[in-house]
């Protein structure tokens, strides 16, 4: 397809850019095929034969000529000197000066001395045919995109009867040569478009409008190391484009890929701005290395961990997902979470073309967490402290007894009431009654500036972007602003010679909350623990500090500072710069056989500035306090060095495609944090005003070495077979064990070529696959398979004594995890509008590197191992449709469902679980799934002594405790009892929607959802539905405890302060806590609107947009806490389990994109 | 062609000139197989045993409330503060997943693991003076033995690892050592160490012959081998090394630390390596509202206070009250920084144990008058008449009754009850005096095996009741 000419000059002439290449600082890239060039020649002859010229080209080009001999054997040429001319030109100045015809027909060029007064030809590619026609009639005319109509440049247009064909030029004009038969028809044919034939009459003039292919089954998908047309692929590979992400509005791609894609779980566990969300590609497979996907920019894989709100969507092209082994092979030791590659946007040959995209909008609150008033918790409290109270000797204790009498019998002070609540008790009116959530809520702006301009020449193409980003988060304290722009340029220095430069830096500046729960720091987390009595502003409008605090401190209860003065005098700043990027140069070396080098480097450098002033209290501790910094800052540079050699060939009906490449790529990072103490006033806010520092350096570097291969191979064009290797060699894994190889086998079957189905006018399109293969996961560090010596320090007196001892145990066998894996696939296309693709998938990660819990004898609480294996199956269908109407209204609906099963195959040798978390309220034993919820099973409320005697009870139960069922029946509830609850990890996923037009206007929705899913968060479990007379209750358990007075039907446990049993703290692992995170959300709804051309010409644009989006509009589910998708994301074993919630905002969007 | 020999040619190097770039090493962390090579190194690696003793489940907060706060001297201003893992200890409700109890679990087993590994590397070093190296190998001894010696007090039956750690794997389906076995090592390890250790260090803090011979006494009185006890004692006694200091207050000033009373502390100070060097104590054992970040954990009861007589110098110099009447120990100094970086070192053994130690024993074997002599030394210095008492079972009394007030605070009342082997009795007497529904059976006398190591190796059996 692509033709590139070997370099004929000295080797001298492309060692300089070699040079240049090694010199300087080089980036990323990809798609070196992303334009089909035409062939260029260099030519320096003087008085040769013609056929010396013709054998020249033939050498430089993949063209070869057919000619008599006999007729040009004679000819001459004086003169011709070429460097690096387009080889149609060329030819148009040998017919000229030579005397010739050319007819090209594919890659053969027919050639004939010039019959006198025969039409002469401009055009090359020409007529073709098997023998070479004589030119009759000369028909031209124009190809366009039926909607934007523009012209389609290379459109391949042939006459069906003898094959003769040519591709429309720049301006989607063409000229072809057609035998002078009666009713030709002609085919227009081009990739992404549905094929036109056409009768036509003699010079007749010819303005063909083309429709974009509905299903656009030949788009090129992006493989790793090169592209691939979707109908050869043989492995499991989801591709989304750009334009569908951005229909969501957000920060970062990941977000806006939820539902969008089978097989990809988006877990957005917080929703402050720039927070990464888990992205889970066909399930976990592993239990302690890290669980991301491997992220590839361009060719180039960025490190694990990186922050995908440094990559601005709206520069996105195209995202492909590889999820099966098979298709991730080639990123081999860490691909074994899945890849997903981005594809940025490119220019395009043409004049400049500027878009503007900007959106404005609003966020708000779209959760329905509701606490108690002031007046419900006042009850509340009061009869946590009541029950407390008496509870511990009800014979003698009542009720009824005063402040004094308690405190003779022996109370605590958690059996006292609160002296202020009495006014809330006698329902007094007008007293304070916050709502703390709506103070630390708020509706948040959100708003994007995006400018891009590409264009380009033949040779040098270009896309430069630049983009604004601005979002407040919906919990004060927290917002983002970013500025990112992307530049993209390509050139042909020569035609065996391609250059790309890719860059995109990136700056961001953050006020961020740490939403870990930390009851000084997380503003949700403190409203959970600031009671309604108190106001967030004093009287004169100025913060209120420190007052819960002061007033609780005779009967201690939760002692919080109000978070409005927290947010409003914390600073916790972050500020990251980052570019990453790549260049490439890629050289024919010979004919269809390629070399590319390529550059990239990651840069990026984050400043973290925290100050804890001491003129606001923080959990327990009043203002003023000591102040107290820290300041961070990390710096890490990656780079990769590539090499890779591509050969395609094609002989007869077979077609193949070989990879081989070397790789090289080494991070280094550097971190230190300050921690400044001895701060005597608040006047500098920053570690500079600090008198007594501690430092905290880490360095650390990591190493990857790769050798990669890959054979690709089409029988015609319906049998395929790829076979793909990585050995992969790093730095991370231990001595012994540095090396791993990582080969994968696929096949398909294009069962719409063969005779049965060739004339199916039900199914268009149908193919089989099956692949197998195994990938590595290293995510495990740097430095864990060296037993490491750590700082532990001991004073003599007062003398330091720097101490030293092992922290870590050794394992010099340390080495990747294996996940292989084999998929069974079938896409098929049905009535040319609906694709529909299913997969089956079944992997095995063995040698798990699983951090394992040992006996703690033996000094050492873990021990990263090797060990044990996880299986997960799943079945992923996803259905579209294209270009589907109903009357007026075109609809483009799509729908894709996943399910995953995650089984423990084997831990370590005698271990058959792991029991860990909060509360121990996760297990992962083998023969179940990985982190599943696991505690008591709850099945009432004991309201009377009676009951608790007639059966058996944790110790210490009381009434308004949680009945427990004895589940293993032996008469004693012990820990034997617990048993497990369901995991985070859905039974299935879906996401589904649709595009549908009318007119002028367009809708787009889309739904996401999870089922089968369990939640334990600590706020729920602790605090506000545990019944402590702690913190603020919900609304859900206030209206559903138990109360043998005030609310005899509660299924919820009785309050209870100063009495909470054992019993009711082991209960808070317990069924009643681990909620149903089931939901369906409307993720997106866009309506837009572009202009009719009419209006658009006397604006002088060739496009405008206008849309308004929703996203997150609704959320179906009977969830009750802040975030379904909650949970501690970097640990596997405790999926689920969150604390701190940052919800998920909902969002109203304006937005306008102009084109011109 | 040529170009292409030469661009292979060229990649060839570019990939050779790799491979050693997979071998990368630690940069900002030591890494073990290096380390240990050295006087020096071996050095820093005994302070890194010295400084498990500073964690949190040992002598930083757990050990001393775990010596107390079960007992009818101490008592949890708010059990249900910090997820109960104090409050459950008072109240006898220890669940198995008990914070406070898996956290002196782990890191008493760190610190024996850092001990091991010390004495296991020492061996083939040379040191410059070897009587240093000597020491340092009793100064290991004496840390495992001490770890060991609370490990079985609280536990019972512990696995017993007296090994460098291998590979963690091979510690699987062990299960735990019988308690005997536990004592022979300890009282071997303290055996050595006396006969390792000097007579006096020129740095403070670290572990002399006097503190192996003071713990092998109470190992043996703990035994009740009484004759063996007395030796140690009397060993500690006649070496001249301990006094009792004049005025009780002068005991615990922390700028009068490590003195002549002290026989060995745990060492801490304020203010220094990034506050990282101090206790919590002073902040978690003090009563809500009297310093930032109170939490009233293991106090000591009104009734002990109660205790001492009018003239008794020790209740001003021991014990303070706040504005409410809440009384707290002053043997934990202020800190003047941050309330989590307490200046006061914690006290394992001091003179006037020995003294009441020797006492005890003197009156088990019914030396009655030599067991007066030493108990009347103590009460002596708290200003009051030598004690009434003359026969055995009234010695008795009067010596529990004086440990009581003199260690007020300082987590021997637990193990001194279940020494006299009437913590059951003793602690069902005064849940009833106070008032309190709570009753306790000798199953409660052993802190529950942590449920995490249950979990992660059934091998480890619980103790009964749990």
């Amino acid at each position: 397809m692509k033709t590139m000419l070997t370099i004929q000059t000295s080797l001298k002439r492309w060692r300089i850019p070699l040079l240049l290449l090694f010199s300087t600082f080089y980036f990323i890239p990809s798609g070196w095929a992303n334009a089909q060039e035409e062939s260029f020649v260099r030519l320096d002859f003087k008085n040769v034969p013609i056929t010396k010229v013709l054998a020249e080209i033939e050498r430089q080009t993949d063209y070869s000529f057919t000619y008599n001999k006999k007729q040009i054997a004679s000819i001459r040429v004086e003169k011709v000197v070429f460097r690096s001319e387009p080889l149609k030109n060329v030819l148009s100045f040998l017919e000229k000066t030579a005397n010739l015809d050319f007819v090209v027909v594919n890659k053969l060029i027919g050639v004939k001395v010039k019959a006198i007064n025969a039409p002469k030809s401009t055009n090359v590619p020409i007529p073709k045919v098997n023998t070479i026609p004589t030119p009759d009639v000369e028909v031209s005319g124009s190809v366009a995109d039926d909607k934007t109509g523009e012209p389609l440049v290379g459109v391949s247009i042939s006459v069906k009867q003898s094959g003769n064909g040519t591709y429309s030029d720049a301006e989607g004009k063409f000229k072809i040569l057609v035998p002078g038969v009666e009713s030709t028809i002609l085919v227009f044919s081009y990739v992404g478009y549905e094929t036109v034939e056409l009768n036509f009459s003699r010079n007749q003039s010819l303005d063909v409008k083309m429709k974009e292919s509905a299903l656009r089954l030949n788009e090129a998908v992006v493989i790793g190391y090169g592209e691939q047309s979707r109908s050869r692929v043989t492995g499991a590979v989801s591709k989304i484009d750009g334009t569908e992400l951005n229909k969501y509005a957000g920060t970062s791609f990941e977000q806006q890929m939820t539902g969008r894609i089978a097989g990809v779980q988006i877990n957005q566990a917080s929703g402050q701005p720039g927070k990464d969300a888990q992205v889970i590609v066909r399930g976990i497979g592993t239990l302690t290395a890290g669980n991301k996907p491997l992220i590839v920019v361009d060719g180039f894989p960025l490190s694990e961990g990186t922050p995908f709100s440094s990559i601005n969507p709206q520069d996105i092209a195209s995202i492909d997902i590889l999820k099966d082994a098979a298709s991730a092979t080639i990123y081999g030791s860490r691909a074994a979470n899945g890849v997903i590659i981005i594809t940025t946007r490119k220019g395009k040959m043409g004049a400049p073309k500027f878009e503007l995209d900007v959106f404005s909008g609003f966020q708000a609150r779209g959760d329905n967490v509701k606490f108690v008033d002031a007046y419900d918790a006042a009850t509340f409290f009061t009869e946590a402290r009541d029950w407390g109270y008496v509870s511990k000797n009800p014979s003698k204790r009542k009720e009824s007894d005063d402040a004094a009498t308690r405190l003779a019998n022996g109370a605590s002070k958690r059996e006292l009431r609160l002296n202020y609540l009495q006014p809330y008790l006698d329902r007094q009116a007008g007293l304070t009654n916050t709502n703390w959530l709506d103070e630390v809520f708020r509706t948040a702006p959100m708003s994007s500036y995006n400018l891009a301009v590409s264009g380009g020449s033949e040779k040098t193409t270009y896309y430069i972007s630049a983009n604004y980003f601005d979002q407040e988060g919906i919990v004060v304290g927290s917002d983002l602003e970013r500025y990112s722009g992307s530049i993209n340029i390509r050139s042909n220095f020569s035609k065996r010679m391609e250059f790309g430069l890719n860059l995109n830096p990136s700056y961001m500046s953050q006020n961020f909350i740490k939403d870990d729960g930390n009851w000084s720091n997380d503003p949700v987390a403190t409203a959970t623990i600031m009671y309604p009595f108190f106001a967030p502003y004093k009287a004169d409008g100025t913060l209120a500090i420190s007052e819960q605090i002061q007033a609780n401190l005779a009967e201690d209860g939760a002692l919080s500072e109000n978070p409005l003065a927290l947010m409003a005098r914390l600073k916790n700043k972050r500020y990251s710069f980052r570019t990453f990027g790549n260049s490439f140069l890629k050289l024919e070396l010979l004919p269809k056989l390629s070399y590319k080098i390529l550059l990239g480097g990651d840069y990026r450098s984050t400043f973290e500035d925290e100050y804890v002033p001491g003129d606001v209290g923080e959990y327990r501790i009043p203002a003023p306090k000591p102040a107290r910094s820290t300041e961070y800052n990390g710096i890490r540079n990656n780079y990769l060095l590539e090499h890779t050699l591509t050969y395609a060939q094609k002989f007869g009906k077979h077609n193949l495609d070989l990879l081989a490449g070397y790789t090289f790529q080494k991070e280094l990072g550097n971190q230190t944090s300050i921690t400044g103490q001895g701060i005597p006033d608040d006047n500098i806010t920053n570690i500079a005003g600090a008198s007594t520092y501690s430092v905290s350096p880490s360095r650390y570097i990591w190493t990857q070495i790769s050798y990669l291969g890959r054979a690709q191979y089409a029988y015609d064009g319906k049998y395929l077979l790829s076979v793909a290797l990585r050995r992969d060699g790093s730095s991370r894994f231990g001595a012994e064990s540095k090396w791993g190889v990582f080969p994968s086998v696929s096949a398909g079957w294009l069962l719409n070529k063969e005779g049965f189905l060739s004339d199916s006018k039900l199914i268009t399109y149908a193919k089989l696959r099956g692949s197998w293969g195994k990938t590595g996961n290293n995510q495990i560090g740097s430095f864990s398979s060296q037993a490491l010596v750590r700082g532990s320090d001991y004073v003599f007196g007062n003398q330091l004594g720097a101490g030293f001892a092992v922290a870590t145990s050794p394992n010099p066998n340390l080495s990747w995890e294996t996940n292989t894996s084999y998929n069974f696939g079938l896409d098929l296309a049905l009535w040319d509008k609906l694709t529909i693709s299913a997969n089956y998938y079944h992997s095995i990660t063995s040698d798990l590197l699983l951090n394992v819990p040992v006996p703690e004898q033996s000094g050492f609480s873990s021990s990263l191992q090797n060990i044990g294996e996880i299986q997960n199956t799943g079945v992923e269908l996803e259905l579209a449709g294209k270009g589907i109407r109903l009357g007026q209204f075109t609809l483009e609906p799509f729908g894709n469902i996943t399910t995953n099963k995650n089984e423990v195959l084997a831990l370590a040798p005698g271990q058959t679980q792991i029991i860990t978390g909060q509360g121990s309220a996760f297990r992962t034993r083998v023969g179940g799934p990985i982190a599943e919820l696991y505690g008591y099973k709850v099945i009432g409320v004991f309201k009377t002594a009676e009951e608790i005697k007639s059966r058996p009870v944790l110790p210490g139960t009381l009434t308004g405790d949680y009945i427990i069922e004895d589940v293993n029946g032996d008469g004693a509830i012990t820990t034997a009892d617990r048993t497990g609850f369901g995991t985070y990890n859905p039974k299935f996923i879906f996401g589904f929607g649709t595009n549908l037009a009318y007119k002028n206007f367009e809708l787009s929705l889309v739904f996401n959802g999870v089922e089968g899913r369990t939640v334990h968060t600590f706020d729920q479990a602790y605090i506000t539905e545990v019944g402590e007379g702690f913190g603020v209750p919900t609304q859900n358990y206030f209206d559903n405890r138990y109360h043998p007075v005030n609310n005899p039907d509660g299924f919820y446990a009785q309050p209870n302060l100063g009495n909470f049993s054992a019993a009711r703290r082991d209960s808070r692992a317990s069924s009643i806590y681990f909620v149903n995170g089931d939901f369906v959300r409307l993720r997106t709804a866009q309506l837009s609107y572009t202009l009719p051309k009419a209006a658009l010409s006397k604006l002088h644009l060739s496009n405008l947009r206008l849309y308004a989006t929703g996203n997150n509009l609704f959320t179906i589910t009977n969830f009750t806490n802040f975030n379904p998708e909650a949970t501690t994301s970097d640990s596997v074993l405790t999926s689920g389990y969150s604390r701190g919630d940052y919800p998920i905002a909902k969002s109203l969007i304006f937005g306008i994109r102009a084109n011109f | 062609m040529k170009k292409t020999l030469y661009l292979a040619l060229f990649a060839t190097l570019v990939m050779t000139a790799c491979t050693d770039e997979l071998f990368q090493v630690p940069i900002t962390d030591k890494e073990s197989s290096n380390f240990f090579k050295s006087e020096v190194e071996i050095e820093e690696a005994v302070n890194g045993v010295y400084s498990t003793l500073q964690f949190t489940g040992l002598y930083n907060l757990y050990i001393p409330a775990l010596g107390e706060i079960s007992s009818d001297d101490a008592f949890d201003e708010v059990p249900a503060n910090d997820n109960g893992i104090y409050g459950e200890l008072d109240e006898f409700t220890t669940v198995t997943s008990n914070a406070l109890i898996t956290r002196t679990w782990k890191d008493s087993y760190i610190g024996i693991q850092y001990a091991n590994t010390v004495l296991n590397r020492i061996e083939g070093i040379s040191f410059t003076t070897p009587a240093t190296k000597n020491a340092r190998i009793g100064e290991m001894q004496f840390i495992r033995a001490l770890l060991y010696f609370n490990l079985v007090r609280l536990f019972g039956d512990v696995p017993l690892v007296i090994e460098e750690t291998k590979n963690p794997n091979d510690f699987f389906g062990k299960g735990r050592t019988p308690l005997d076995q536990v004592y022979q090592q300890i009282i071997s390890d303290l055996t050595n160490a006396i006969a390792n250790l000097p007579v006096s260090t020129t740095q403070q803090g670290r572990v002399i012959k006097t503190a192996a011979q003071a713990l092998l006494g109470k190992v043996l009185l703990t035994r009740k081998d009484y004759n063996g006890a007395k030796t140690q004692l009397q060993a500690v006694v006649s070496s001249g090394k301990h006094s009792l200091l004049a005025k009780p207050e002068e005991i615990f000033s922390i700028s009068n630390e490590n003195n002549a009373e002290i026989i060995f502390s745990v060492q801490f100070a304020s203010g220094i390596n990034g506050n990282t060097e101090g206790s919590a104590a002073h902040q978690q054992f003090s009563p809500s509202g009297t310093v930032s970040g109170a939490k009233g954990h293991n106090l000591p009861s009104k009734q002990l206070v109660a205790l001492y007589a009018a003239n008794d110098l020790r209740k001003n110099a021991y014990v303070g009250t706040t504005s409410i009447g809440t009384p707290f120990s002053k043997k934990l100094v202020k800190p003047t920084t941050s309330p989590a970086d307490g200046a006061s070192n914690f006290v394992v053994l001091r003179y006037a144990d020995v003294l009441l130690m020797l006492a005890e024993v003197e009156n088990e074997l019914n030396n009655t008058s030599s067991a007066a002599t030493y108990l009347n030394q103590v009460r002596k210095r708290a200003g009051l008449a030598d004690a009434t008492a003359s026969n055995q079972a009234d010695l008795r009394t009067a010596i529990e009754l004086e440990r009581r007030l003199e260690f007020i605070g300082e987590g021997h009342r637990w193990f001194d009850l279940l020494r006299y082997g009437k913590a059951v009795e003793v602690m069902n007497e005064w849940f009833k005096s106070v008032g309190k529904l709570i009753t306790i059976n000798s199953n409660r006398l052993l802190m529950p095996i942590p449920q995490g190591q249950i979990d992660t190796d059934p091998a480890i059996k619980q103790n009964p009741g749990y």
